[in-house]
């Protein structure tokens, strides 16, 4: 729950590069990339539960 | 699967919807009333700062009068974070107690509603002008209890004013070296130009120039590593070949995937603290701020070579775009990996731990059977998009990876209900026609890039290509979707040990949070993303099957490839 709670609060602070029209990371791409990153952290931490 | 006991907190679909809490404890047994939103003060802190950054911007739209307002605020925001900073290292235990305390208060959502009335108030008095009198006075005090108002409201909606003055007597004096410290903070960032705000854009402010230099000689310099002929305007800031050279900006000098790094790093160690040996590990937050620096000069310099290799409209396009989600993804999965193995930075706690892990013959990870083949295609359409100009020709690697990780994982599929009835093909024909309408009520959405790369294709080329899309959207998008966000996601919401659940369990929020995130990534069409998520949400639920969802979901998706194919309708892919 820890995780998924980063991952809300993560995904919530990135958003803010919605905001401003830059090339490094592009916003439009955004929900996937860290939709990607949420979900392989879920997966790295759930392996060392058991 | 069977049904097992229902956690505290959590529905079925069949019995009455009393989300979050326990059949009465009238009844004498031994059951207690769960909060709706069970949230400990960490948790309840990052409410409370989602909250600050969504009415962040109507503040910013409608409030154009200071009165010292400003300064307060900032003020106010170091003096809190460094007093629960103080706070939680002086007196963990007291923390962790209160914490607990406050997991069993409910949130009042009536203060919540007060809070948005007196935020209402504070806006609207801010198009008052006020002038030296009287009036002008009375407005200003007004604004001032408005806003101060909205704060304390929302403030005691999510942390009990009890709690709070118990957190603040156990911390001691904190609280003086809080204030001190924050308005020496306040009173740096007023008289440092570099941090006042009016020059934070890199464009214009020139002290951050050595930086985007930084950058540029770092790309100079692995750029002589490969290529014989090198081109470097340091005034134009142009670097590349005589045959394709690029401009870096300063918005591009790495400064955007930095400052995401810093916020990544500084969360995580903060949530898993007790992993980690202080101070020795806060030396990560700077290191991995300064590999992403790297990464990105090297993504510039990778880019440069790609167009110098003849393919400039891929390495503006695609690899412009993904490039820095892919090492920003890169960095943050080694930080969270590496982190964990060097003995220097982890605690003794983890040590152990590890050793434990390390005696058991096997790891179980029934996560990763449902969230590893969605991860697949998340990542393959990363790279292959990284790879495209405008049309994503390595389309098909997505249905490859989607299909080799399910292959991989069918043992732990061979457990699951794959049954189906009548009603998901039926829920699936709803969410295309919801999708369809909420699509003509958005307008048309651009479809040129598709249809105009299929063009290009050669026939075998072209029809293999839709092949593998029409397959891919109807076999294996569907079932690592809803074996992500509807099989895993909703009971992983509802219970840590999701396993264990039964599938027909669940609470409204882990519904709400799963189809909200379904939607968010559909890009634009959000709205009609979390919609379906909802729709399929209910039919997965109903009978607690992930056949029903998946059946419901391909249903949908093979009449929206029936509608790109036969009507040429190439905006719905």
């Amino acid at each position: 729950m820890k995780l998924l709670g980063m991952a809300v609060m993560f995904v919530a602070v990135a958003s803010f590069a919605n905001a401003s029209v830059v090339p490094e990371i592009d916003p439009g791409s955004a929900g996937s990339a860290l939709a990607l990153l949420s979900g392989a952290l879920l997966v790295i931490r759930a392996s060392r539960k058991k | 699967m069977g049904d097992t006991e229902q956690p505290p907190g959590v529905s079925t679909l069949n019995e009455p919807l009393v989300t979050g809490s326990l059949p009465d404890s009238s009844n004498n047994h031994s059951f207690t009333r769960i909060p709706v939103f069970s949230l400990s003060l960490p948790n309840r802190l990052i409410l409370f700062a989602l909250l600050f950054a969504a009415e962040w911007s109507p503040i910013t739209r409608w409030v154009h009068k200071g009165y010292g307002g400003g300064a307060l605020l900032q003020v106010a925001i170091a003096f809190s974070s460094l007093l629960l900073a103080l706070g939680y290292f002086r007196s963990k235990d007291a923390f962790q107690r209160i914490s607990n305390d406050i997991r069993k208060t409910p949130i009042r959502w009536g203060l919540l509603a007060l809070h948005l009335v007196a935020l209402a108030a504070f806006l609207g008095l801010s198009s008052f002008s006020s002038g030296n009198d009287l009036f002008g006075y009375a407005i200003a005090g007004l604004w001032y209890a408005t806003g101060a108002a909205a704060i304390v409201l929302a403030g005691w909606a999510l942390v009990p004013p009890a709690l709070a003055l118990d957190f603040i007597r156990t911390t001691g004096y904190a609280w003086v070296y809080a204030l001190g410290a924050a308005i020496l903070a306040w009173r740096a960032v007023v008289s440092t130009a570099l941090w006042n705000g009016a020059v934070w854009n890199p464009a214009i402010d020139l002290s951050w120039k050595p930086a985007t230099d930084l950058t540029f000689n770092l790309v100079k310099a692995m750029l002589h590593l490969c290529l014989s002929q090198v081109v470097a305007d340091r005034a134009t800031m142009t670097i590349g070949s005589p045959k394709f050279s690029v401009i870096i900006l300063p918005w591009c000098a790495g400064f955007e995937g930095t400052a995401l790094m810093l916020v990544f790093s500084v969360a995580w160690l903060a949530y898993f603290r007790r992993e980690f040996r202080f101070p020795h590990a806060l030396l990560l937050v700077p290191a991995g701020m300064v590999v992403i620096w790297l990464s990105n000069a090297l993504r510039i310099t990778a880019l440069i070579l790609i167009g110098v290799a003849g393919a400039p409209q891929v390495a503006e396009g695609g690899f412009h775009s993904q490039a820095g989600w892919i090492a920003f993804n890169c960095v943050a999965l080694s930080f969270a990996i590496l982190t964990r193995h060097m003995p220097w930075f982890a605690s003794n706690r983890l040590g152990s731990y590890r050793t434990e892990v390390a005696d058991t013959t096997a790891i179980h990870n029934p996560t990763a059977a449902y969230l590893t083949p969605f991860l697949a295609i998340l990542a393959t359409a990363m790279i292959s998009r990284a790879a495209s100009g405008s049309f994503e020709w390595l389309y098909p690697l997505r249905f490859v990876a989607a299909a080799a990780v399910l292959w991989f994982f069918r043992s732990k599929y061979l457990e699951l209900d794959w049954r189906f009835g009548g009603f998901s093909v039926m829920a699936g024909c709803a969410v295309f026609g919801l999708w369809l309408g909420l699509d003509f009520l958005a307008g048309a959405h651009s479809s040129s890039a598709l249809a105009a790369g299929l063009a290009t294709l050669p026939s075998p080329a072209r029809i293999t290509w839709l092949v593998f899309r029409t397959i891919a959207a109807v076999v294996t998008v569907p079932i690592a979707e809803e074996l992500a966000f509807r099989g895993f996601l909703i009971r992983r919401l509802t219970s840590a040990d999701f396993e264990s659940l039964s599938p027909r369990h669940f609470t409204y929020i882990a519904v709400l949070v799963s189809s909200v995130g379904f939607g968010l990534l559909h890009g634009d069409r959000w709205l009609a993303g979390t919609l379906a998520g909802l729709i399929y949400a209910v039919v997965f639920l109903r009978r607690g099957r992930i056949g029903d969802a998946v059946v419901a979901h391909a249903t949908t998706n093979a009449l929206l490839a029936a509608r790109v194919l036969l009507g040429g309708k190439w905006d719905l892919w």
